[in-house]
């Protein structure tokens, strides 16, 4: 097992006869990874299996080279902020960090500090001592995040952690992944908000019925959807030019102007080609073009593609 | 000016008879029991002690059957009378308690833990009606494990015995009927309440338990360290233990009582203290159910 | 046990006790606890009004007897550790907060020890004060005939040995509750079957009895509590354990459920029932 990645080897988990996840086989490197899929798809069974809270039915996980069925080394190098909105009775935001930092056998003074440190950078020092019980939504989710990363994990999995943040929040806690994706952490996240999905991903798993249907970069995996005609937007001085050259060409499924009367947008199943024709429209008819760029190269793109409008995300 | 098209449409259908509403929930609710394999096998156990009782019934007045197991005097050990009848009540509402215990305690606390009792009081659904659904669950259980066979025991003993046993022991009838509904009410009422105030399905019934054998065990102390007699109002086995005395006996009283709801001889209470006791935890468990069945809770 | 393990250990009693002491939701332990308290309290205040006294020392010592039997072991302290023990575990997985302490570095070995020390410290502050209290209470209105009954007679040894049954009471009741909390999702039923076996523990062969805690506590206990009629006729007798063997024999049952509990720990999934 590899001591820099988070790798499945052929993992299966299943719930009685319902399947979890079947034979997923990744290599994660360093970085943001994002898990997309509807519910049901295993995401969250994905996320538990490498925390160790749930065992895989066959198969091996590997996080930075320790088992998970070790929580005393793998809890060390692993922070996990759960789905699951629920918080010991009683505690202030406080001591809800503080007392399960102790159990990292760190000194009080250390793990104060630690606690202080921490809620500053999710912005709960002013709450910190009110119970969780008396806390918004969003400040839960700022408080479960706290308590994940207190103890500064190489690997921080997050169970939709942009749940319940407000669009300032959000800004924040997506800058916050950034920064640790940057310093080469492991930062795998679940999400169904697919346009900022889009935005903190270096790569994507994205799931669907707990199969794993693609895995990488997106605009790798975009290329790689060979049967859905790839759509791009040509902003140029006189569209109507380039569409008429199209229309003779077999790759290009559909053209059309954009209601500004400066843009086409097409669909054709042979991106390549359609890249020279456009070169060689320039080049006869000194067409004057402003932009040229993939209009279906986002997760949300890729996810109608492999998955379907069907699945709820 | 905006045009809105109406394409709302209000349900037109049939609706349910008001006054048969609540039979909704025991509908469901049964569904659900019956899933619980220990519930059922638990359910179906409780027929046990009445086919014996059967049994000896047919057996007694049969005399074929008593020569060909050799038990010509079984007659004379096993008498069809009061003490029978009571020790097949006081049998079958030990189990009863169980049954309310495993099963009472599922009927609210799923809902006030998952915050359903609104959809329920969203609807035309009345709280009264609420309660009342899911008490009937309870009542129809317990029903068919207590009075029901016992009533059918006495109409058998009363076919095989004859018409004159029967109007010279109407009392056994009617003191297993009220006996019996007695007792399911007060049961049902406090498996209901602790349902409503306790989440955690397991402790409601672990505190059903709790109210019955720790406040009899605390009662039995308060005798023993008071020398007094009054600690029995605490033991609600006890208190029904004498309501039962008084159905099947009145004034010609025989026996102090049947198993498990036996008032130690010497130590009886007085008849109206028993029904005022058991009065007020019905008040008290009525209290408890309207406090916490509410459409919104206020969180303070 | 290296110093992580300790601290460890700490950590979680900590935090349990942080949750779990005084806290509201417990409220029905505590009564548990204070309810004979009241009552040898009103028992002495009511006494003290009747200076020639209705009954002998020696009837209230057979009284405190009957009360520790038969409400302190088979109720109050039974049913107090079925709701402190059984919830350590079923009830973190019942509010889904379990899985804070499967994320933190901790063997579940460690969490399982550092939880049942939170438990038993709960029970023991709450049953033993309860007991003592109850002992001092209950004869104090013989005034200083009750005082050189306690420091000068059999009283001293005797309020011991009840403090250390029900200690023992407490170590043994909670490692079968604690075990009972993480096997069974539903751990009322397993807790009624203990129960009725407890309960039933006079009338069973000698060799059956051995198999409860109930046969070892009532051996240690310093005033013995006969069954009374009709069911005395169908007690069958066992010749008592001796204390050498009782008390090391109930803390090692306790370990032995301890450890498999750690076991079960170990194989320990969180599912929270979705």
């Amino acid at each position: 097992m590899s001591d820099s990645l988070v790798t499945f080897s052929n993992v299966s988990r299943f719930y009685g006869e319902v399947l979890g996840i079947n034979k997923v086989s990744l290599s994660i490197p360093p970085g943001i990874t994002s898990l997309v899929g509807p519910n049901g798809s295993g995401k969250t069974t994905l996320m538990n299996l490498m925390c160790g809270l749930i065992r895989p039915t066959q198969g091996e996980i590997g996080v930075l080279g320790i088992s998970p069925q070790h929580p005393e080394r793998l809890c060390r190098v692993l922070g996990y902020c759960a789905q699951f909105d629920a918080f010991p009775k009683g505690l202030t935001g406080y001591q809800f960090v503080y007392s399960f930092l102790r159990m990292f056998g760190m000194s009080a003074a250390e793990c104060d500090q630690r606690t202080r440190t921490v809620l500053q950078l999710a912005g709960m020092t002013e709450a910190a001592n009110r119970t969780v019980a008396a806390y918004s939504k969003g400040m839960r989710q700022r408080i479960k995040l706290a308590q994940a990363i207190a103890h500064d994990p190489r690997v921080v999995v997050l169970d939709e952690p942009l749940n319940g943040l407000d669009p300032l929040a959000r800004a924040e806690a997506i800058a916050l992944f950034r920064q640790w994706g940057d310093e080469g952490r492991h930062v795998i996240v679940s999400s169904h908000i697919l346009h900022e999905v889009d935005r903190i991903s270096d790569q994507v798993i994205l799931l669907s019925h707990g199969y794993v249907v693609a895995e990488g970069q997106i605009h790798s995996v975009r290329s790689e959807v060979q049967e859905q005609p790839m759509q791009i937007l040509v902003r140029c001085d006189r569209p109507h030019v380039l569409a008429a050259r199209l229309f003779q060409q077999d790759h290009v499924v559909e053209a059309k102007l954009t209601s500004d009367g400066k843009g086409l947008l097409l669909r054709t199943r042979d991106a390549d080609r359609f890249y020279l024709l456009l070169n060689r429209v320039v080049l006869e008819s000194g067409l004057e073009v402003e932009s040229v760029a993939p209009a279906d190269d986002d997760v949300s793109s890729v996810y109608q593609y492999l998955i379907g409008e069907g699945a709820s995300v | 000016m905006a045009v809105y098209k109406k394409t709302y449409r209000p349900y037109e259908g049939g609706l349910t008879a008001p006054l048969t509403r609540f039979l909704v929930i025991p509908r469901y609710a049964f569904e659900e029991l019956h899933r619980s394999r220990f519930l059922t096998f638990f359910f179906l156990a409780t027929y046990i002690y009445p086919l014996i009782c059967a049994l000896i019934i047919y057996v007694q007045h049969n005399a074929s059957a008593l020569s060909l197991l050799g038990v010509q005097g079984a007659n004379r050990l096993i008498s069809i009378n009061v003490v029978f009848f009571m020790g097949f009540l006081g049998w079958q509402s030990m189990l009863a308690l169980f049954l309310a215990a495993f099963a009472g305690p599922g009927q609210i606390s799923p809902d006030l833990a998952n915050n359903a009792l609104s959809l329920y009081l969203a609807r035309p659904f009345s709280r009264l009606e609420y309660v009342l659904g899911k008490i009937s669950v309870l009542v129809i259980l317990l029903s068919l494990m207590t009075w029901i066979p016992g009533l059918l025991l006495f109409s058998l003993q009363g076919y095989l015995e004859g018409w004159d046993w029967m109007t010279a022991n109407a009392r056994l009838a009617s003191g297993i009927f009220l006996g019996a509904w007695v007792w399911i009410i007060v049961l049902s009422l406090l498996a209901l309440a602790l349902s409503a105030w306790v989440k955690w399905k397991p402790a409601a019934g672990a505190l059903m338990f709790g109210v019955f054998f720790v406040a009899a065990g605390f009662g039995a102390t308060v005798n023993a360290v008071q020398r007094t007699k009054w600690g029995h109002l605490l033991n609600i086995s006890n208190l029904i233990g004498s309501v039962w005395v008084e159905l099947f006996q009145g004034a010609n009283k025989t026996t102090s009582g049947t198993v498990f709801f036996r008032v130690p001889e010497g130590q009886e209470l007085p008849l109206w203290c028993c029904c005022s006791a058991l009065a007020a935890l019905c008040a008290v468990c009525l209290y408890m159910l309207a406090r916490k069945i509410r459409g919104a809770e206020v969180v303070r | 046990m290296n110093a992580l393990w300790i601290a460890q250990v700490g950590a979680v009693l900590r935090l349990e006790l942080k949750k779990t002491f005084l806290s509201r939701r417990g409220w029905w332990i505590y009564l548990l606890a204070l309810g004979p308290v009241g009552l040898t309290l009103i028992h002495w205040l009511f006494e003290a009004g009747h200076p020639g006294g209705r009954h002998s020392l020696g009837d209230d010592v057979t009284a405190f007897a009957a009360l520790f039997l038969l409400y302190y072991l088979r109720a109050g302290i039974f049913f107090g550790c079925m709701g402190i023990f059984s919830n350590l575990f079923r009830g973190e997985m019942l509010e889904r907060t379990l899985h804070y302490y499967f994320l933190t570095p901790l063997r579940r070995e460690i969490l399982v020890v550092g939880k049942y020390l939170a438990g038993l410290t709960v029970a023991l502050a709450v049953f033993v004060t309860s007991v003592v209290l109850s002992f001092l209470f209950i004869g104090r209105h013989f005034g200083a005939a009750y005082s050189d009954y306690i420091w000068h007679g059999p009283g001293l040894s005797q309020l011991g040995w009840y403090a250390l049954v029900a200690a023992l009471a407490c170590v043994g009741y909670g490692a079968v509750f604690l075990m009972c909390g993480l096997l069974f999702k539903n751990p009322m039923i397993a807790a009624a079957v203990v129960w009725v076996w407890e309960g039933i523990n006079p009338f069973l062969p000698t060799l059956l009895k051995k198999i409860s805690v109930i046969f070892y506590l009532k051996s240690l206990c310093p005033v013995q509590v006969p069954v009374p009629p009709p069911f005395s006729i169908m007690v069958i007798d066992a010749e008592a354990t001796p204390a050498w063997v009782a008390v090391p024999g109930l803390l090692a049952v306790a370990a032995i459920l301890l450890i498999y509990s750690a076991i079960s720990a170990r194989q320990a999934e969180i599912n929270y029932g979705e």
